[in-house]
């Protein structure tokens, strides 16, 4: 169980240490005013202290006990992390499994077993789904469209 | 009367054979994303995107803008039929669309809900029409510090009337502004905010991003509640559509009231979701059946659909004419002319009349089309929504990881954009909005080149944005969107010093 307090600090964290990074990496190109006019890095710098600033402002917001929405207790609770969990999992598994396996082979797989292993279709139906799938993406993009998906060092090995 | 004329001469691009068939294609993919929960108009716009580039840009917009089209009436069709939005600007729709039609008069809220939009749309296009040459001719005479003011006031009546939390508007936006900083300086030509990752030099591309803030983001939303779609009849009776249709003159005032509120949203960049919601607030406010509101009433339905539609198409004005869309889906439809090698801004309407003009032109047959083809279609995409989430859940997982990919033949990409999924979660989940994040990534760029050029011809001196009135109302005006939270929670704080500083925001409320 996530409380909505703790996913917004948790979010309030995340934004501001990206602002952080902006601006330590602005700082590289200079910044200020220079002969050739505003430099490069002054732009980001400021943006990165306003997303800085208003994390702060955020963070200081969900740890106050005012009456605000803070007190609405529960953002997500275990049976939506865990159905969230069933979703995003695989989908990185299948990002990751890309570069090895391919875009064909890799969407095939992800498309199988998030189907077939929790049972919510019958193997041989999810099994023609998987081939559907992979089908329809060389169709239409290898043929079509002429955009070359990636094949993967797998069958880079194999020769194709 | 010259736009009349021009006008003609654009209905004689968009009735043609071809663009009519492209019409049809636009409005059925964009019903069919608009239906679909997890995909919206701004990644469904996107997705559609690389595909178009062999095309002319003509063409290539009227694909593009029926699909918008055909994404916001499919989204009513679901928010009516199963009580689920299938876009985040129909939410307000379920308020009264989903009662009515549970109790028995589907073909009622859906005719009603269509006929409004389309009143919406057409105040929209009108407006466009007859306002838009008259804006782009203004800002032909625009320097860069006239520019930046535009700019500004656009951002700034994000925080002032988008409806979230002003902070988190502003975080945001500066997030977005960050975003469109990484990779080549233009001005400067030198390497920003790569963190030390090569591949970052040439940038985040926006599809990308909205591919995972809009696609992934909000399928992680959806998936946690799991939804059974449990439709009422989705048969239509087609002398009920009629008759429905005829009663909309009868609710003149809401209909013209809705359509004022989503034009003006549309133009400042508030978007429809916001104008669909503020519609809503204000009808029941005023509306002399206000009480009986969220069971079934027809103003509750007429009010959010046609400030949504006005809101949607106004949204394009802005776009055309001074180069700021007003909108996440004109957001992208705006990265979209400028990979097709066309500047948006007040030089279209000199250089790309054709353009101009055709698009405007299919604005008028492209919702006639969409009416049509939803209300016909209405039981196939009903039957759609019986498919199983988890079937449609992995395929769109799929449709984003290619689209992110083949943005620039890039793995890196299909990363960052399940990334920016986590974030468009994150995000949704905690009322961040999301439309000012994709605003400033498609035109941070060209607001910081518009700020340095005007610091250039001032010689580092910020005077420069009070040196005539216009840019000077201009800056004032931004300004005061800016203080407007602020001086209205002041204001409430004075009132009653005990109340709780509620910080619910509208949309906040009616959510939760």
């Amino acid at each position: 169980m996530i409380s909505r307090r703790a996913l917004e600090l948790a979010t309030a964290v995340l934004t501001g240490s990206f602002g952080v990074t902006v601006v330590v990496s602005s700082l590289d190109n200079g910044i200020g005013w220079s002969s050739t006019g505003v430099e490069a890095g002054t732009f980001p710098f400021l943006t990165g202290i306003i997303i800085v600033l208003g994390s702060l402002y955020n963070l200081v917001r969900s740890v106050l006990p005012a009456a605000t929405l803070a007190n609405v207790p529960i953002a997500i609770t275990s049976i939506e992390l865990r159905r969230l969990a069933g979703l995003f999992v695989p989908a990185a598994i299948f990002v990751a499994a890309i570069p090895l396996a391919g875009m064909y082979v890799a969407s095939s797989l992800y498309v199988f077993t998030v189907l077939a292993i929790p049972r919510h279709q019958s193997v041989p139906r999810a099994l023609a789904m998987a081939a559907a799938t992979a089908l329809a993406l060389y169709v239409v993009f290898e043929r079509m469209f002429q955009v070359s998906l990636p094949h993967g060092a797998l069958a880079a090995a194999l020769g194709f | 009367m010259e736009n009349l004329s021009e006008l003609w001469h654009g209905f004689t691009i968009a009735v043609t054979v071809p663009h009519l068939a492209l019409m049809v294609v636009g409005v059925l993919l964009g019903i069919l994303v608009g239906v679909l929960p997890g995909l919206g108009a701004p990644n469904g716009v996107s997705l559609l995107l690389p595909l178009t580039f062999g095309m002319q840009p003509v063409s290539a917009i009227i694909l593009l803008s029926s699909m918008y089209w055909g994404a916001l009436f499919g989204g009513s069709v679901t928010s009516i039929l199963f009580n689920i939005p299938g876009e985040p600007s129909s939410v307000a729709t379920t308020f009264d669309g989903y009662p009515m039609a549970r109790d028995g008069r589907p073909t009622t809220a859906l005719a009603t809900a269509f006929g409004s939009a389309a009143f919406g749309a057409l105040i929209g296009v009108i407006l466009i029409t007859f306002l838009a040459t008259w804006v782009a001719q203004v800002a032909l005479a625009f320097g860069p510090a006239e520019y930046f003011a535009v700019y500004f006031l656009a951002f700034a009546s994000f925080v002032g009337m988008g409806g979230a939390a002003p902070v988190k508007t502003i975080v945001a936006l500066a997030i977005g502004f960050a975003i469109a900083a990484i990779g080549i300086d233009t001005v400067s030509g030198s390497v920003r905010l790569t963190m030390g990752v090569d591949e970052l030099v040439k940038g985040v591309n926006f599809v990308v991003a909205v591919m995972g803030l809009f696609g992934i983001g909000e399928l992680l939303v959806a998936v946690e509640e799991e939804f059974h779609a449990r439709a009422v009849s989705s048969k239509i009776e087609w002398r009920e559509v009629f008759r429905a249709i005829g009663r909309l003159p009868r609710h003149s005032v809401a209909l013209l009231r809705s359509a004022a509120i989503g034009c003006w949203m549309g133009i400042t960049p508030g978007g429809p979701t916001a104008a669909s919601f503020m519609s809503y607030g204000i009808a029941r406010r005023f509306s002399r059946r206000g009480r009986h509101f969220g069971t079934g009433e027809v103003e509750g339905i007429i009010s959010p659909e046609t400030a949504d539609h006005a809101a949607g198409t106004s949204a394009l004005l802005p776009m055309l004419s001074l180069g700021i869309p007003g909108s996440a889906t004109a957001a992208v439809m705006m990265g979209g002319l400028m990979i097709w090698g066309l500047n948006p801004g007040p030089m279209l309407f000199v250089d790309q009349k054709d353009f101009v003009w055709g698009l405007i032109a299919s604005m008028y047959v492209g919702n006639i089309v969409a009416v049509a083809l939803v209300l016909l279609t209405v039981p196939v995409f009903a039957a759609l929504m019986r498919i199983p989430f988890v079937v449609i859940a992995p395929l769109i997982v799929i449709i984003c990881v290619v689209g992110a990919y083949s943005v620039s033949n890039s793995y890196l990409d299909v990363v960052m954009m399940l990334g920016f999924g986590i974030v468009g979660y994150l995000f949704k989940k905690l009322f961040y909005p999301l439309a000012p994040l994709v605003l400033a990534i498609v035109i941070g760029d060209k607001a910081e080149d518009a700020f340095r050029q005007s610091m250039l011809m001032s010689k580092g001196s910020l005077s420069i944005f009070f040196a005539n009135k216009l840019v000077t109302c201009l800056i004032v005006a931004g300004l005061a969107l800016l203080l407007l939270p602020l001086v209205l929670q002041l204001a409430r704080l004075w009132r009653k010093p005990a109340a709780p500083a509620a910080e619910t925001t509208a949309q906040e409320k009616v959510i939760i």
